[in-house]
């Protein structure tokens, strides 16, 4: 099912995705333009194609890393696994960590860097002893983008009394985190293979970049520990090891985008090359979930 | 080793310290961090008040706006100006490069006609250097300046630069001659950036200020527009680079990151905080030696690249390490009503890429340590 998945995000809509949450601002564009109808096709696409039930979840989260795709579907993910006897079909639903109180019927709480929070069906509200599904909509839901490094859809979201539909108990990080990790395996290996692919064809002192050693060792040693994290993310134990594999991942897709920035030189942070994208989205990416306590 | 100061040194820091903790100081500079995206503050109110004091310029003569002082007293206003927050890429681009190469290498009449605006606040500057396929590889520059009466017409396309909307002039390195050694035969022009001739687009990019794609079709200047001897340009970078490339801007930019970061880092943070404070604490010392090296006259080329390469590695560093320690809330950007630190850690992390890439890349700095200090062959 990921080789169909992968076989749509191919060609024309690739470079679509990558920016499909990317909101530039002030920069001459048209900046209301939030491009909620690519993530609603993509997750149209998406669903259509079986990937809230693929029994790959980790190679389609690391897929969805390498295409820099952006939307709620790892949330959605993690949500059905906490609520798998809600009646969610094809819903996209945000996790919304953070303190809270509630009542049987009722939960008030403020959840900070909630991913796609006006264009979910349903808030999934974690952090606690038990874990509340809300239906999006209701009135009693705010919300207020961030305006943040990674200027995507991240946004505050408060619940005021708002009506609980189904508990659950808390949360098991675990398997998200994992999935989380496999993100940002693919996306390390995409700002790698673009780093290479400038090293190959940028000349300076009359010779490609890459040749010198200096640059191509970087590059040769980042795509080890790729490799070597990769296997962390698909090893069979990588639940049990999920917290210390995702920090490890995160440290290397901050370090893999901070060279792929210097690699590319000023050309990297102009707002139409991929570069600076992939080093805002791992700084975003890499504290998405929340840390593990203690 | 700790740098020294003499009392009045001291008491020099901290006049200018308390100038720039008024409230109508941070107040200004609070808002320049606000400013609508797109748009950016050039000089403000506070770079007008350093130079009606004569601080802003310190080191210059007082005829051209300075107050004849050291380049140790000019330090202490970079690395307090930095320290508190100011945006400082308009004063360093118009003081510390541009205006500085004029007070080296400049003539008289070009002193008179450029250095006390620029010492007053009043005026700025940019560089023009990078071109679409030149970076570190400034030898192989395309812009070209030909002869045209007695004067040159200058054309050619300059990018990567900053602040040209706010700037009056520029110094621009184009080609005069062509030879067998590419670094002969570059010359350095004082040009004007608001003229006929000169189209300025802008290149939005990932950090708080855009940069410029500047258009020179054919504009006229003078011989008395070079800056230095004609086919001479790579000399007055040698001579003037010392001054660019101390560190004292990159490790005053760590030190402030890393005191937000110490206030707000999570329990736990103290063993990482205590690995960066060392660094930042060499990434000074390492600034201000070479500032020791300028104050006695003796520009040292390898503890310039030291000090280059080691404070901006180190302010990237602490950039990136906030995002780590502080997870998301280091994301918020100043216009965000909860940024926690003015959003310093946003702005940090924005403007890091380009701190080990500007004035000299990490990796020239690394080679001419290997090739000129170690004796590495090349």
């Amino acid at each position: 099912m990921t080789t169909t998945i992968a076989e749509f995000f191919e060609g024309d809509l690739a470079p679509l995705v990558r920016r499909m949450a990317d909101r530039p601002r002030g920069e001459g564009g048209d900046t209301d333009d939030d491009r909620r109808e690519t993530r609603a096709m993509v997750w149209e696409g998406l669903t259509g194609l079986g990937a809230l039930d693929d029994d790959d979840a980790v190679g389609l989260a690391e897929l969805l890393g390498s295409v820099l795709y952006q939307g709620p579907l790892l949330d959605t993910l993690t949500a059905r696994e906490l609520f798998p006897d809600a009646d969610l079909g094809h819903a996209p639903v945000a996790l919304a960590a953070g303190s809270y109180s509630g009542q049987d019927e009722t939960i008030t709480a403020r959840c900070d860097f909630v991913g796609f929070a006006d264009e979910v069906e349903h808030f999934a509200v974690v952090g606690g002893d038990r874990s509340a599904l809300v239906r999006a909509g209701h009135p009693s839901i705010t919300t207020r983008r961030h305006e943040e490094t990674g200027r995507g859809e991240l946004y505050r979201v408060d619940f005021t009394d708002t009506p609980v539909t189904t508990w659950a108990g808390p949360v098991d990080w675990e398997p998200a985190r994992v999935r989380q990790a496999a993100y940002l395996v693919g996306l390390a290996q995409a700002a790698l293979d673009h780093a290479v692919g400038y090293a190959k064809t940028r000349r300076q002192f009359g010779r490609a970049i890459g040749a010198n050693q200096a640059l191509s060792f970087r590059l040769a040693e980042l795509s080890m520990r790729v490799d070597a994290a990769r296997l962390l993310v698909h090893d069979r134990d990588a639940a049990a090891h999920a917290a210390g594999t995702l920090a490890e991942v995160a440290d290397l897709a901050r370090t893999v985008t901070v060279q792929t920035m210097q690699i590319h030189g000023a050309a990297g942070m102009r707002s139409d090359d991929d570069a600076q994208l992939y080093y805002r989205r791992a700084a975003a990416e890499s504290v998405r979930l929340p840390q593990p306590r203690g | 080793m700790t740098p020294v100061f003499t009392p009045e040194q001291e008491g020099f820091r901290e006049k200018v310290c308390a100038l720039l903790c008024e409230d109508v100081v941070r107040a200004e500079i609070a808002q320049s961090r606000r400013t609508p995206y797109g748009e950016e503050s050039g000089l403000l109110d506070v770079h007008r008040r350093l130079g009606k004091l004569g601080w802003l310029a310190i080191n210059w003569p007082e005829r051209y706006g300075g107050s004849g002082a050291t380049i140790v007293e000019k330090a202490i206003v970079t690395e307090e100006m930095i320290r508190h927050g100011i945006p400082e890429n308009v004063h360093s681009l118009g003081v510390d490069i541009v205006g500085n190469a004029i007070n080296l290498m400049g003539t008289d009449e070009q002193k008179e006609r450029y250095l006390p605006g620029l010492a007053r606040g009043e005026t700025t500057a940019n560089v023009l250097f990078s071109e679409p396929d030149v970076g570190s590889d400034l030898g192989s520059l395309a812009t070209r300046a030909e002869p045209d009466g007695d004067g040159y017409r200058l054309t050619g396309r300059k990018i990567y630069n900053m602040k040209a909307q706010h700037s009056d002039f520029a110094l621009c390195a184009a080609r005069t001659s062509t030879g067998p050694v590419n670094y002969a035969g570059i010359t350095l022009f004082l040009v004007p950036l608001h003229t006929l001739g000169t189209v300025i687009e802008p290149v939005w990019n990932l950090s708080e200020e855009r940069f410029d794609l500047i258009t020179l079709d054919g504009i006229r200047i003078g011989r008395e527009d070079v800056l230095g001897e004609v086919d001479d340009g790579w000399q007055v970078l040698n001579r003037v680079l010392p001054f660019e490339r101390t560190g004292l801007d990159h490790s005053a930019k760590a030190e402030r990151t890393l005191a937000a970061l110490r206030e707000h880092a999570p329990p736990g943070s103290a063993e990482r905080l205590e690995r960066l404070e060392t660094r930042v604490r060499a990434a000074r010392l390492l600034a201000w030696r070479c500032i020791a090296n300028l104050h006695e006259g003796k520009p040292d080329e390898i503890h310039s690249a030291t000090a280059k390469w080691y404070t901006s590695e180190t302010a990237k560093e602490v950039s990136v390490a906030a995002v780590e320690l502080l997870g998301p809330q280091a994301l918020l950007d100043a216009r965000d009503p909860d940024a926690i630190a003015d959003g310093v850690f946003d702005a940090a992390f924005r403007e890091a890429p380009g701190l080990t890439l500007a004035q000299g890349s990490s990796e020239i700095m690394l080679y001419f340590v290997a090739t000129s200090k170690l004796g590495l062959p090349s």
